[in-house]
């Protein structure tokens, strides 16, 4: 009988210390992280049979369980990679963000003091340091679009140089946790027994893991986890790895993606799998936000430098130079240069492929000023059997051409967009396309940072445009009272005639102006006739828009005046050069007017407004990005709450424990004590 | 619901990081005054400010414009004061040679005086800005618009009729200078519309001491569509022409038509288009023709006692400088004056420069008056503009700017909060089993 309580009372003593140890095991992890606390699970011993009944043999302890759950982890996971991704969003948008509105940094400012230097050019045409004050604020307005552009692009880089060091972080937790399984596996197979911290280390690593990228997990019947990215693709099986890459994409060499190897070769990953996680945020970036605020801004520089450049060659310089000047001539038409649009063949595209460029197309007039209809879209042209098909990426309208040869595909493409304009028209090396080939066009992301000042126009600032390159003037013995407005110039007025033209006025029935230049068109308010012989009479309104242009140019574009009142029988109109006009500063005012004119997106938006929509854009986008990211946050802590809820320590609670199983001891103890005192009496009788 | 130790830390330092991050925040909008930091803290308002901004600085390069304009503008008003001066010096000087009494070297000390005021006149013409560039000259502005021509010695224009133009508004342009041709070059000799003058010179000259006036306009279009509609012998030297003649001892006037064809061919003789009329001293002449039948619309008076054969011509008027008017009347008065006819010549055509002098001031006046409305709408361009700048300023103001007590108060609000969050924390992580133990 003694014996038995001195068997029960070790095995209290013995859980007891078990208990101890775990409750200590326990504190000394309270800041460990990803630990769930522990608890010893005790049992009763079997019980033995005597006359009185079945006698309890004291206690053991079963096994020593973590409070977990799987459910309350994988919440935490989840709620863990969307936070993450946002917060990597976060962290590129907002950089575009201060980038754009800055009032010092930003565009606006350089493009306010170029349009003012403008002004004052247009008020004094003849003096250089006018012309050198326009000089420079281009260059200010050139640098500024450079220095956006260039910022923008070392994001690209940074996202390159992010993304490798992001995937090589997923290929290292991927390993640790395969390593993990194995010991796992190992672990629990010799004693059946749960390896409760070895699971809290996979844990945490499958925790970390989704900081970096959105995964699922499935734990296999030996314990072992299966992780799984995207929809399904396996990363690490038992102890088996399926190690991700990084890759230069098939479409556009300059960036790179996700691969994954599988078997020796190496599959591209659709970005759209990549969800969550800071991998997921910084690709959703890239496509998103970064490439239309690229575009964008490249949009911006192209329209001003091709509608400035526009309205720049209809004018005449200092040294009297237009486009009527006979060559040799250094008149420069053009105050900014810029690159062409870029085109980029995939790596993949079948040998033989033709190499396809695009340029932009000049802009078409509107109202006596010009405009671009560029979009922030990318392109994608692909030549399949049937023909080419191009489509706008941001809303997948496409444009077919059918066949693949000359006049038809590629060529077709164009007719199309001639009446659908984007901006740009496609030319191919050579003609036919290849079936399977495709193309990326980005019509204008690489612009901003390319964008200069004509150089010939930068060293000698009389080269630039102030003048109109005609006057007017009516004839010195005309005896009636009408007169001819300044008149200005259309594309094309070069090659309408040579200067000067001088028309006179026929009085009478069937009367009007004649002495047009032979051939030429003459439009009267948009009524086109045609001239063939100088004696034929155009009849005269006045007050309305004449326009003596080319045979055929559509609308009618050239020399543009207006004669009001009442001519007399014989009075003479004449337009000439203008030369020696060097206080003339008519194109200046009508390239200072582009300023708050319609200039892009097909005349509906100013330079100024389209650059306040993508600083809005931006702006709603990173405010999106904000309050969505503080929202996923609030449900990380929730989940985390709820998970440490249940795993994590508390040291009050830890300290009643302590408090129960020193008494417990203490007890068994004393049941020890008591057992042995019971064996001493029995002994004493014997003495 | 079991809450861990950790939690309690984690949840008091979320609490005191949210606190420091709105301090942090409001501090920096209290010490920049603005209300948005990046466009994210209010995107519309953002892009509306940047617009605004856009709009606010086109006005002030306006006014700025404006100012330019009106400096412009002031100097050429005052070269017009003080060509209006000169001229009028002239016209006293010329009524002065009206005089029939005044010998020829009076005529001759009244021509030398008028050949300075017209090398004045020259020097004003030619004057230039403060850049340097011509005031008169249209584009040209390096080009001296006015020189004495080398082969005829009269003086030419070599600018052209550009206006120099300035943005003042955004839908106005406004010409800040006056083009040499119009103001010396393009003026109307006669009443502006045609002109009189005594037939014949030398010894073709009127014999009588008929005088004809300057004529006037009574129906501007009648004399429009009969100058161009009149069958005209010839379209050279288009004009009509009053002989005099007296049948059967009653003093009369019949029209012709004197135009011919264009030289080298020989000029044709008069052909008669009315029929011969009584003439009464003073009576207005109507211009209007029975062959055929047209009505010119205008009339003229001619006074004194005309003989036969005396003849005056009525022709559309051409422009005639004002250079040409004082080179002519300077001509004039240096031709020695005989008596009797020739007299009445010479007063005869002394009045019809005197006309053209009147023409040559009305036409600065006319600029003058231009020149003058243009600085007067400039002063309201500029008040608008100060409004419309004032305006802007207010809105950029609403999107941008701070309002103080708002901010102030969330800040002190923040701060109470933050103070709680830290002595509740120091608090709740104080109690301890342990240090019971």
């Amino acid at each position: 009988m003694g014996t038995g309580i001195l068997s029960t009372g070790v095995s209290g003593l013995q859980a007891a210390q078990l208990g101890l140890q775990t409750v200590g095991h326990n504190i000394a992890n309270v800041n460990t992280t990803g630990f769930a606390r522990q608890r010893t699970v005790q049992a009763s011993n079997s019980a033995l049979v005597s006359g009185a009944g079945y006698l309890g043999q004291g206690t053991h302890v079963a096994t020593i369980e973590r409070l977990y759950s799987g459910f309350l982890t994988d919440q935490v996971n989840r709620s863990q990679s969307s936070s993450s991704g946002l917060d990597s969003y976060y962290a590129q948008i907002s950089q575009i963000d201060d980038l754009l509105a800055d009032p010092s940094a930003g565009l606006s400012p350089a493009l306010q003091d170029f349009f003012a230097s403008i002004q004052d050019l247009s008020a004094n045409p003849s003096q250089l340091s006018s012309r050198q004050g326009m000089i420079s604020s281009a260059q200010a307005l050139g640098a500024r679009y450079q220095v956006l552009g260039d910022q923008l692009a070392q994001m690209y880089e940074g996202i390159n140089a992010e993304v490798t060091a992001t995937v090589r972080g997923i290929n290292s937790y991927a390993t640790q946790i395969g390593m993990l399984n194995e010991q796992i596996v190992v672990a629990q197979g010799a004693t059946s027994q749960p390896a409760n911290d070895l699971m809290d280390t996979r844990d945490k690593l499958v925790a970390e893991l989704n900081k970096l990228v959105k995964t699922r997990t499935t734990t296999n019947s030996d314990g072992s986890y299966n992780v799984s990215i995207g929809s399904g693709q396996q990363l690490v099986v038992g102890s088996q790895l399926m190690a991700l890459t990084t890759i230069p994409s098939s479409a556009d060499p300059s960036r790179l993606v996700v691969g994954l190897t599988t078997g020796g070769s190496v599959i591209e990953l659709p970005e759209s799998l990549l969800g969550g996680g800071s991998l997921g945020g910084l690709l959703q970036f890239r496509s998103e936000s970064l490439d239309r605020a690229s575009n964008e801004l490249g949009r911006n520089a192209a329209s001003l430098a091709l509608t400035f450049n526009a309205q720049s060659a209809l004018g005449q310089d200092l040294l009297g130079q237009s486009l009527l000047s006979s060559s040799p001539t250094s008149f420069a038409p053009a105050l900014f240069s810029i690159s062409s649009p870029a085109v980029i063949a995939n790596t993949r595209n079948p040998s033989g492929s033709p190499t396809v460029t695009a340029a932009f197309v000049d802009p078409p007039p509107f109202n006596g000023n010009y405009y671009t209809d560029l979009t922030s879209s990318d392109y994608r042209l692909s030549a399949d059997a049937t023909g080419v098909t191009l489509t706008r990426l941001s809303d997948n309208k496409a444009w077919f051409g059918a066949g693949l040869g000359a006049g038809q595909g590629i060529d077709a493409v164009n007719v199309l967009l001639a009446s659908d304009p984007q901006g740009f028209t496609l030319a191919a090396s050579s003609l036919p396309l290849v079936a399977g080939a495709s193309y990326l066009i980005e019509p204008t992301r690489a612009v901003a940072r390319n964008i200069s000042v004509n150089p010939a126009v930068a060293a000698d600032p009389r080269l630039i445009t102030a003048a109109g390159p005609v006057r007017t003037s009516v004839g010195t013995a005309n005896t009636g009272a009408a007169a001819i407005s300044a008149g200005n110039v259309g594309p094309g007025y070069a090659a309408v005639s040579t200067l000067p033209i001088t028309m006179d006025y026929v009085a009478g029935v069937g009367g009007g102006l004649r002495n047009f230049p032979v051939p030429s068109q003459v439009s009267v308010d948009g009524v086109v006739s045609i001239i063939a012989a100088s004696t034929d009479v155009v009849a005269f309104t006045s007050g309305a828009s004449i326009t003596v242009g080319s045979v055929g140019s559509t609308p009618p574009s050239g020399f543009n005046f207006t004669i009001t009142g009442l001519p007399n029988n014989g009075d003479t109109f004449l337009i000439s050069p203008n030369a020696g006009a060097t206080a003339d500063g008519r194109n200046a005012l009508a390239l200072a007017k582009l300023q708050t004119q319609g200039t892009m997106s097909g005349a509906a938006s100013s330079y100024q407004q389209a650059y306040a929509q993508l600083v809005s854009e931006t702006g709603s986008k990173t405010r999106e990005i904000q309050v969505t990211g503080d929202a996923q946050r609030t449900l990380l802590q929730q989940a985390t709450a709820s998970r440490d809820s249940l795993s994590a320590v508390n040291l009050d609670e830890e300290a009643a424990n302590l408090i129960r199983y020193q008494q417990a001891y203490q007890a068994s103890a004393k049941s020890l004590q008591i057992g042995a005192s019971l064996f001493e009496t029995i002994l004493a009788l014997g003495a | 619901m079991r809450i861990s130790t950790n939690q309690i830390y984690d949840s008091a330092l979320l609490g005191m990081g949210r606190n420091q991050s709105q301090l942090v925040k409001l501090q920096s909008q209290l010490s920049s005054g603005r209300r948005m930091m990046t466009p994210a803290d209010d995107p519309i308002a953002s892009a509306r400010a940047l617009d605004v901004t856009q709009a606010k600085e086109v006005t002030a390069q306006f006014a700025r414009n404006q100012g330019n304009a009106g400096d412009r503008l002031a100097l050429v008003d005052s070269q017009l004061s003080s060509l209006t001066d000169l001229l009028q010096s002239v016209r006293t000087r010329v009524i002065q040679a009206g005089n029939t009494v005044l010998s020829n070297s009076d005529r001759e000390a009244i021509a030398a005086e008028l050949d300075v005021r017209l090398e004045d006149m020259l020097a004003l013409a030619n004057s230039r800005n403060a850049e340097g560039d011509y005031l008169f000259s249209g584009y040209q502005g390096a080009t001296a618009p006015f020189a004495r021509n080398a082969a005829s010695s009269a003086v030419s224009y070599f600018g052209d009729d550009g206006e120099r133009l300035l943005q003042v508004t955004s839908s106005q342009q406004m010409a800040t200078n006056v083009a040499g041709s119009d103001l010396f070059m393009n003026i109307r000799e006669g009443n502006g519309t045609f002109v009189t003058a005594a037939g014949g010179s030398g010894v073709g000259q009127n014999q009588g001491q008929g005088a004809i006036d300057a004529g006037s306009v009574l129906d501007q279009q009648k004399w429009h569509s009969a100058v161009n509609g009149f069958p005209w012998q010839g379209a050279s030297n288009v004009g009509l022409q009053i002989e005099f003649s007296s049948p059967g001892g009653v003093s009369s006037y019949q029209l012709f038509d004197v135009s011919t064809p264009p030289p080298p061919a020989a000029a044709w003789p008069p052909t008669p288009v009315s029929a011969v009329l009584p003439y009464i001293a003073g009576q207005a002449i109507p211009l209007s023709t029975t062959v055929p039948v047209t009505d010119f619309g205008v009339q003229v008076v001619i006074n004194g006692a005309p003989v036969a054969g005396d003849t005056f011509t009525i022709k559309p008027s051409v422009n005639k400088s004002a250079f040409q008017t004082m080179d002519e009347l300077i001509n004039l008065l240096r031709s020695p004056l005989g008596a009797g006819a020739a007299a009445t010549d010479y007063s005869g055509k002394l009045a019809g420069h005197l006309s053209n002098l009147d023409q040559v001031l009305a036409n600065i006046s006319r600029v003058q008056t231009t020149v003058g409305g243009k600085l007067q709408s400039l002063d309201s361009l500029t008040s608008n503009a100060v409004a419309l700048d004032l305006q802007y300023q207010k809105t950029l103001s609403d999107l941008q700017d701070l309002d103080y007590a708002q901010a102030i108060t969330d800040f002190t609000r923040v701060q109470v909060g933050l103070e709680a969050a830290q002595k509740s924390f120091v608090t709740a992580t104080g109690l301890s089993l342990f240090s019971l133990l």
